[in-house]
């Protein structure tokens, strides 16, 4: 039902009116959403999409890296904060205005991540997740200890300046987040569609094979990782203004990890996927701190708390539904939450049969 | 036709009543006729865990008042809610009770990194935040009330304990490489240029170092009478048990940090009998009718398998100045109200020492006193209150 009949069908962006007339529904409610939080006196739900914007960045760039290319990273934390310490240090120090400190910053990412992809040509595998997983870790070591970076006491974004404009607060900075996040996973669904994201998906089915078709693997191993230390160092600059303050310690292993999972929720190898498993994952994050305030389950859960937990009490329920998220995708939807929309899809597309 | 109108009805009247929710929640910011709530952020799970014992002494406190009948007829709601120690969530969790419940003032809230990045929108919201300290070198604000000594107050108590009390002159520095220990160190030199004296070694130290042993010998060689260790339990705890390997055996000083005997004294393995350190609050164990009074509050309201200590007795301290101005407001409260009233409070004695808020100076308390550590984890005081006079 999905067959592509031409090569002009593959690569379009939307590959039927009705997927196209959902986008404007979609594009619409981006549009309207912060007036309707901000009418409502809720700036914590912009804070929530901001926050979920970033980290749908993120995860498209390390989809493209663990989904696409079949490399794995436990180091995107650190390219995360590179991308906010560039940006925040360029614009500091250098009076870079941040139109340019930004994709600047991405690039100071980016190159890291052709760093790291050099390895990544004689591992793989778990060694591979070894190595990033150094990576990640002797980052937030080396900005701890340099005064520069502030040390550990970290560091306050500056205003920003978008030409005459400042922008700041949450409702500002939606305008700036959204979009970009917007503009990016679409330049993600290109790339997967170009020659890179073929080569990409052709070294994650077999390295061997695709090297004897004559794609060039060293080339586009560090591209891979390129390409998604750029997407996470411009979240991560785009982060240090959501949080208006960065440190070294916000860039740990637990951050590289929840990336990772929201991949793996969102389904490997698919961008709407990664959309969808970084907004479920960010949600969580955020949400799951207030399960008590939920009614009707919040009474109960902090029932069950008081007389089977430890004294920390509830808060242990957000460990307890993370795992079991991941254990279950992981058992019975291996593809993910874009695994469980395509069987809906064909369900019912081929519904009552 | 009729669908569009039934359609508009509805919308109209969806609006309504989220306008509705709108207005009454920003009327009155934390404050009904029947209740004040109060915020708290605080790593309850994750690797800071054990600062989550604040929370829950807070949490024992306010029910203890509201045992006792609110304050002029208002009970206490306490709004805790669990960061982990990471500032993103420490920023939705604030936005998320002050633009829904509502909150009137937040006490506590542990993590420099935390405490940072939510510095901006409790100033934007005008809020009341009774902090720690203000070692975090958080901008003053109007709404801010930072109760613990600083850093550099307290190294000068230390130092002049161990120089007009107990007559010592070789004292050693040992300090993490951060703004805490660097605080220490000096405050402790700036000590002792009164005397005309200087540190005979301040030696540095990573948090995340691992083999003291380097260390240790460059203090050990510079052969002082007094080492103050200003660093965290682990890095104290390594250097306790280096020198002891090294037979290395000066007095050992430790700021208030370092405050609990009873747990330093079972993660050294009794190395740490006989340590000097400064108290910010009363001893756990003193015999004192408020100390008693809030032993008994812990035992009633915290679940069993919790142990009394210096974490949640800062529960109780950091919430006690914020309840005393709202005991002296009265029933009419507002947010004005209640810092004129915390301007006023001169010499408040609760369970840690003596605090004073100025609009000038909102650096509460500037005293600490002298105790040593016995052995099993007691502890004995050996002096009243001190005030630095760097």
């Amino acid at each position: 039902m999905d067959m592509k009949r031409s090569h002009y069908e593959d690569i379009r962006l939307f590959s039927s009116r009705v997927v196209f007339a959902w986008f404007l529904v979609f594009a619409g409610v981006l549009v309207s959403y912060p007036f309707a939080a901000s009418w409502l006196g809720k700036n914590y739900y912009i804070y929530m999409a901001n926050y979920m914007a970033i980290n749908v960045i993120v995860a498209v760039g390390l989809n493209l890296l663990v989904g696409y290319a079949g490399q794995i990273s436990l180091g995107h934390a650190g390219f995360f904060g590179i991308g906010a310490y560039g940006t925040v240090l360029l614009m500091t120090k250098l009076q870079v205005p941040f139109v340019l400190a930004l994709p600047l910053a991405g690039l100071a990412a980016a190159g890291f991540g052709f760093l790291l992809g050099l390895p990544a040509l004689r591992l793989e595998g778990p060694y591979l997740a070894v190595a990033t997983l150094g990576f990640g870790l002797t980052v937030t070591q080396i900005i701890g200890r340099w005064d520069l970076f502030g040390g550990r006491q970290g560091l306050h974004a500056p205003p920003l300046a978008l030409g005459p404009v400042t922008l700041a607060g949450d409702f500002n900075l939606y305008w700036l987040i959204v979009p970009t996040a917007v503009v990016m996973t679409m330049a993600a669904r290109n790339i997967t569609k170009t020659k890179v994201g073929r080569a990409f998906v052709a070294i994650r089915d077999s390295d061997v094979a695709a090297h004897t078709m004559g794609v060039n693997l060293t080339y586009y191993k560090t591209l891979a990782f390129a390409v998604s230390a750029f997407y996470t160092g411009v979240a991560g600059g785009l982060y240090a203004f959501a949080l208006g303050f960065i440190e070294p310690q916000t860039f740990n292993l637990m951050l590289s990890i929840l990336f990772l999972s929201m991949v793996v929720v969102g389904g490997l190898g698919s961008i709407f996927g990664s959309v969808v498993g970084a907004m479920l994952l960010s949600l969580l994050n955020l949400k799951l701190a207030s399960v008590h305030t939920l009614p009707f389950l919040g009474p109960v859960l902090l029932q069950l708390s008081e007389s089977w937990f430890t004294v920390s009490g509830l808060p242990n329920f957000q460990y307890i539904v993370y795992g079991l998220i991941m254990f279950l995708i992981i058992v019975f939807e291996p593809l993910g939450i874009f695994g469980f929309w395509i069987r809906t899809k064909i369900y019912w597309k081929s519904y009552p049969f | 036709m009729k669908k569009m109108l039934l359609w508009t009805i509805v919308m109209a009247l969806v609006i309504a009543v989220c306008a509705a929710g709108a207005v009454t929640a920003a009327d009155a910011p934390g404050v009904s006729d029947t209740e004040i709530r109060i915020g708290q952020w605080a790593a309850l799970t994750g690797p800071a865990a054990a600062w989550g014992a604040v929370a829950r002494g807070a949490e024992a406190y306010f029910k203890m008042i509201n045992d006792e009948g609110g304050i002029h007829g208002r009970m206490i709601k306490h709004l805790v809610f669990d960061d982990q120690y990471n500032p993103a969530r420490t920023v939705a969790g604030i936005k998320e009770l002050v633009e829904g419940p509502g909150v009137f003032a937040f006490v506590a809230g542990d993590c420099t990194a935390c405490a940072l990045a939510a510095r901006d929108y409790l100033v934007e919201k005008k809020i009341i935040w009774m902090a720690l300290g203000n070692a975090w070198s958080i901008k003053p604000d109007r709404h801010f009330f930072f109760i613990y000594p600083n850093y550099l107050d307290e190294a000068a108590i230390l130092v002049k304990y161990a120089v007009e009390t107990m007559g010592k002159k070789k004292i050693a520095f040992f300090y993490q490489n951060d703004d805490y220990g660097k605080g220490g160190l000096k405050g402790a030199q700036q000590q002792l240029e009164k005397y005309k004296l200087k540190l005979a070694a301040e030696v540095p130290v990573e948090p995340q170092d691992r083999d003291l042993k380097s260390h240790t010998m460059a203090i050990k060689n510079a052969d002082p009478d007094v080492v103050i260790l200003w660093v965290n339990p682990t890095s104290a705890v390594i250097m306790r048990k280096t020198a002891a390997a090294m037979k290395f055996a000066p007095l050992w000083m430790a700021p208030s940090t370092l405050a609990d005997p009873a747990l330093m004294n079972q993660i050294t393995g009794g190395l740490w009998e006989g340590t000097i350190f400064s108290c910010l609050a009363e001893l756990p164990d003193a015999d004192i009718p408020l100390m008693k009074k809030y032993r008994a509050a812990f035992e009633k309201y915290v679940p069993k398998g919790e142990r009394w200590g210096i974490m949640y007795m800062a529960g109780f301290g950091f919430a006690e100045p914020l309840v005393e101005a709202l005991k002296k407001v009265g029933r009419d409260v507002t947010t004005d109200k209640v810092i004129a009233e915390l301007d006023k409070m001169t010499d408040f004695k609760g369970i840690f020492g003596h605090i004073t808020f100025r609009p000038e100076d909102r650096q509460g308390q500037k005293e600490v006193f002298i105790a040593e550590a016995l052995k099993d984890g007691k502890s004995k005081r050996l002096s009243d209150w001190i005030k630095a006079d760097r």
